[in-house]
């Protein structure tokens, strides 16, 4: 199974990076776990012509080549990065990969909340017409503390987060392995597939 | 009302861009909006600090210094644009200019939705701890199928929509009032002791005492025996200092010592709590600027003067003379105030020196006209003067008959021109003119304000009377050296090197009234300390409220329309604080709708003093087809309602003579304006007519005509009825002119004495008013150099009244 990890912020330092980095560690075996970042993503300001930047293009086709993909979310500010939101901003007005992608939403924070806001905002964003993913219900992996989760060789420290975390992305396989099936032949994917940008831009919410 | 509108996408074609600059022009009269781009703000970065930019430094500035923010957001993927989220996020990481500030959130989108949940994450967001926006609740504006929203004038077409909009931003502005007084630094006083708290250390709790004393935060003390050393102590030392420095708990943790920072902070704000004050006031308050910033200072004086322009300078420069002490609190850093904007003349009947020059023509029939004129059109009060005037006139007319005079002037001349040239009436129908007895002291004690001066270090040119615009007469005493600026100097001066103090950077806000006398001021300075002056009289000095077009249009009772962007010759200062205090004080007002323009303003400054500006018998106005169009010697409103129904600008024409009598300006000067393009200037008549877009023939034509009218001593077609010089001598010259807002007659009224006057009609004990803040003199029309009268006269009867009453 192919996976994608988007770093969900353009900070050199980031715990959230390390999260992703732990979790291609432990499930290197059974799933191969690539890492994207979005750094050099350019500003989004929703251009007449609807190309998608060359940075923006790479992380379109690692989406699109994958099985699922797994957003580690920083909080600033109640809610998700702005780097990220702009992400998601090109990629649903331009590529659109992430429509019927199975998604993992996790996130790590400083303090002891653990991004559970801006995951319940990301999980709001990704569910909007434009985006059409499928992220994965019942399942929130909040890592508060984060500062102090890993120790020198990268490893979460907090047993009883590994064990949530385990469980979490064990029911995840299940989840892409479950949509891959739903996916075949549904008319309702087929008719989330048309959905577009202009469609709402015409006015038709849906 | 200033408010900022973020426009919450970087998108080309926004709706919400749209909706924001059609909320600028609907509310242009209540409010005014500033609208900020996202288009040049970086992604945010917290690797990459970008705080210090100039772009993020402009939204940080116009943010703080407004009274508060909407935010139009459009939704993209069910959230706020990520540019808009971007921004938000440099305004929450090393800056905080949201924080406390009014917020309120609009949006359009192309659906039905009208960004609804862009607008919760919006709210989510702004009340995170780092933004710490205050978000107006409810009245939630969407505007949805925002494509079919507008017209093709940008205005929204719904009315429903709009009376909406309406009623949210009435809301907003109440909201931001609200907001805006929660801001306010409030004062605390603490029950005095040594209170022991505890500290947070690495290894633990450590003691620490907290001494107090009513005001202030004197000592805190922490016992570090048990703590290894570190980057720690710095917060014990660093912490400790700020708070006190400051006496504020609004300060910066130490980097790698947050948890110790903030446990000195929470641990004096447990002591602030343990002697009865609310530590959060303490968190409010402003970082500490330095060492020794002390929160409130406290003065004690005879006189307190609000306003250090020419009537508060004069008035603290009497009370010094009397041996008492004065104290001037001006709102801005520097002192003048509208007094250093003035052109310098002050008017003053004095004959014996004006009976020295010669007339100039057309006077003698301006003299001829006032002995015209039927004696049922003057108010009873004003009617003995009149008619003695009348025969001061003929006696001066029978003995100069066949030959060139002298100039004439006397007091009663003075008088009734004063009070011919106020008399008004407005809009409404209401009559008004200057109150006699008022009118008779300025124009009795006129001349001993110029002799005051000379002594206090005024030097004037004494070569020659002049007439200021407007003021109907040649009896301006002229201040060497520059303009207004030359009384300023020379009260200054005194005024300081007598021991008095001049509080600038602080605004007066409040009076202290005890027992129904007034007796000092509170006044808050720029940067937050509360200044309290108590003394045994306050003299309001603080000048009219031209720079405050809210106030303006507000009272307005005299012009059909005074534009939002209306542009004033004043001071920016000028905003009506001393009618306000009065208000505060029962004070009655009288006239607040008469206000004068000034009809020779820079069309983009307001400012007087650019181009040439030339004495008004040196005037020559065409309108922009190249023709006069007033009598050049007319009245401020004359020539303000002849220059709007010409279609506001207009040219004053000047040749290489006339521009050698243009005041406060140089060759230099004069060139650079040139190459501006804010003067105009040509070889020929036919160029200059070029250069502004007119038809050659009409303008040589008119100039022809004009200079044959010098020649004459008449003019048959708008009977200017003064000349001097033609215009002949090339270059020519054309200064562009607009009438800007100058002078506010309106104000409190005053009595003989500049005792206040409250609505009973009774003395308010111990608050005098002098100058532009106080009404009643000039009534509907201030006559040009009578304000300089006005202000170094009753400047020195205020003072000296509040001397005598003491």
């Amino acid at each position: 199974m192919k996976l994608v990890g988007i770093v969900g912020t353009n900070s050199t330092e980031s715990t959230n990076r390390r999260l992703l980095q732990y979790m291609q560690q432990r499930y290197g075996k059974k799933v191969e776990l690539k890492i994207c970042e979005i750094v050099d993503i350019p500003v989004f300001d929703e251009p007449e012509d609807k190309t998608a930047p060359k940075a923006v293009q790479v992380l379109s086709e690692a989406i699109k080549n994958s099985d699922g993909v797994i957003f580690a979310t920083p909080e600033y500010d109640h809610s998700v990065t702005a780097a990220l939101k702009n992400t998601i901003e090109w990629l649903s007005y331009t590529t659109r990969p992430l429509i019927n992608k199975p998604v993992m939403i996790i996130g790590a924070s400083h303090g002891s909340l653990g991004t559970s806001r801006a995951q319940a905002h990301l999980r709001q964003i990704l569910e909007a017409p434009e985006l059409k993913a499928l992220v994965m219900p019942n399942v929130e992996f909040l890592l508060g503390r984060s500062l102090q989760a890993f120790d020198d060789d990268g490893k979460l420290v907090y047993e009883d987060k590994v064990k949530e975390l385990d469980k979490d992305f064990n029911e995840f396989i299940s989840f892409v392995e479950l949509t891959e099936k739903l996916t075949v032949n549904s008319k309702f994917f087929e008719e989330n597939q048309k959905f577009s940008w202009d469609q709402v831009a015409n006015g038709e919410d849906m | 009302m200033k408010f900022i509108g973020i426009v919450g996408t970087n998108a080309k074609k926004s709706y919400n861009r749209m909706l924001l600059q059609f909320m600028q022009k609907h509310f242009s009269d209540q409010a005014e909006i500033e609208i900020l781009e996202l288009k040049n703000v970086p992604m945010f970065n917290e690797s990459k600090d970008q705080s210090n930019s100039p772009i993020i430094q402009e939204f940080n500035q116009k943010i703080e210094d407004a009274d508060g923010v909407i935010i139009a957001t459009p939704e993209h993927n069910h959230s706020i644009p990520a540019a808009l989220k971007s921004i938000i996020e440099w305004l929450s990481f090393n800056l905080h200019p949201f924080d406390g500030k009014a917020v309120m959130i609009v949006g359009a989108s192309y659906s039905v939705q009208g960004s609804s949940r862009a607008q919760l994450h919006l709210r989510q967001i702004l009340d995170a701890p780092g933004v710490n926006a205050s978000v107006m609740p409810g009245s939630e504006f969407l505007l949805g199928k925002a494509q079919e929203a507008f017209d093709e004038n940008g205005d929204l077409k719904d009315n429903r929509t709009i009376d909406f909009l309406d009623s949210c931003f009435a809301k907003f502005e109440k909201f931001s009032d609200i907001i805006a007084q929660m801001n306010i630094p409030e004062d605390i006083t603490y029950e005095p002791g040594t209170f022991k708290v505890t500290a947070v250390g690495h290894n633990g709790d450590l003691p620490m005492e907290v001494t107090l004393s009513d005001d202030r935060i004197e000592k805190i003390d922490i016992d570090t025996s048990s703590e290894t050393q570190g980057i720690a102590d710095v917060a014990f030392k660093r912490i400790p200092q700020e708070i006190i420095d400051g006496q504020t708990l609004n300060v910066d943790v130490v980097s790698g010592a947050s948890i110790t920072s903030n446990g000195v902070i929470d641990g004096v704000a447990k002591a602030v709590k343990m002697a009865g004050a609310n530590p959060d006031i303490l968190k409010k308050r402003k970082k500490s600027a330095g060492p020794n910033k002390q929160n409130v200072v406290e003065y004690n004086t005879d006189v307190v003067v609000v306003g250090a322009g020419g009537a508060g300078l004069t008035a603290a420069a009497r009370v010094i003379q009397d041996g008492s002490k004065a104290i001037v609190v001006e709102k801005f850093p520097a002192v003048g105030g509208n007094t250093v904007r003035a052109g310098g003349p002050m008017n003053a009947a004095d004959p014996e020196w004006q009976n020295k020059f010669q007339e100039i023509p057309g006077e003698r029939h301006t003299l001829k006209e006032i002995m015209e004129i039927d004696e049922s059109t003057i108010d009873s009060d004003y009617l003995a003067d009149f008619q003695a005037l009348k025969k001061q006139i003929a006696e001066y007319l029978q003995e100069n008959e066949d030959k060139k005079a002298y100039l004439f002037d006397s007091k009663l001349l003075h008088r009734i021109q004063t009070y011919l040239g106020g008399k008004r009436t407005d809009l409404n129908g209401n009559k008004i003119y200057g109150q006699y007895d008022l009118v008779k002291v300025l124009t009795d004690h006129a001349l001993e304000s110029v002799k005051w001066l000379e002594d206090i270090g005024v030097k004037f040119d004494k070569t020659q009377v002049t007439m200021p615009v407007g003021a109907l007469w040649r009896r301006g005493h002229k201040p060497l050296g520059s303009q207004g600026f030359a009384f300023i100097e020379a009260l200054k001066k005194f005024v300081e090197s007598h021991g008095s103090e001049i509080i600038t950077d602080t605004a007066v806000k409040q009076l202290i009234i005890e027992d129904g006398k007034v007796c000092g001021v509170i006044a808050r300075s720029s940067d937050g300390k509360k200044v309290i002056v108590h003394a045994k009289a306050v003299i309001l000095a603080s000048g009219g409220f031209g720079a405050n077009t809210k106030m303006l249009k507000q009272y307005n009772t005299y012009w059909s329309n005074i534009d939002d962007n209306i542009k004033t010759t004043n001071s920016p200062a000028i905003t009506g604080d001393g009618i306000r205090l009065g208000v505060s004080a029962g004070a009655k007002l009288v006239g607040m709708g008469f206000s004068q323009m000034m009809p020779v303003s820079d069309p983009e400054t307001g400012e007087l003093f650019s181009g040439l500006q030339v004495p008004p018998q040196n005037f020559v106005m065409v309108n922009q087809k190249g023709k006069r169009f007033v009598n050049e010697y007319g009245s401020r409103d004359e020539l303000t309602k002849a220059a709007i129904d010409n279609g506001s600008l207009f040219y004053l024409i000047a040749d290489d003579k006339i521009k050698k009598t243009a005041y406060n300006t140089s060759q230099a000067q004069i060139d650079k304006q040139v190459e501006q393009g804010t003067l105009y200037r040509d070889d020929t008549l036919e160029g200059l007519a070029k250069q502004l877009g007119m038809d050659p023939e009409v303008f040589v034509d008119t100039i022809n005509k004009y200079n044959s009218y010098v020649d004459n001593g008449e003019d048959p077609e708008f009977h200017k009825s003064a000349f001097d010089l033609k215009v002949k001598v090339a270059p020519f010259y054309a200064t562009p002119r607009k009438a800007a807002v100058h002078h506010t007659m309106g104000g409190l009224k005053i009595d003989t004495k500049a005792h206040v006057i409250n609505e009973k009609g009774e003395i308010i004990q111990g608050l005098y008013a002098a100058g532009e803040v106080a009404g009643g003199i000039h009534a509907g029309n201030r006559l040009g150099g009578n304000s300089l009268s006005d202000i170094f006269t009753f400047g020195r009867i205020a003072a000296n009244n509040a001397l005598e009453d003491m």
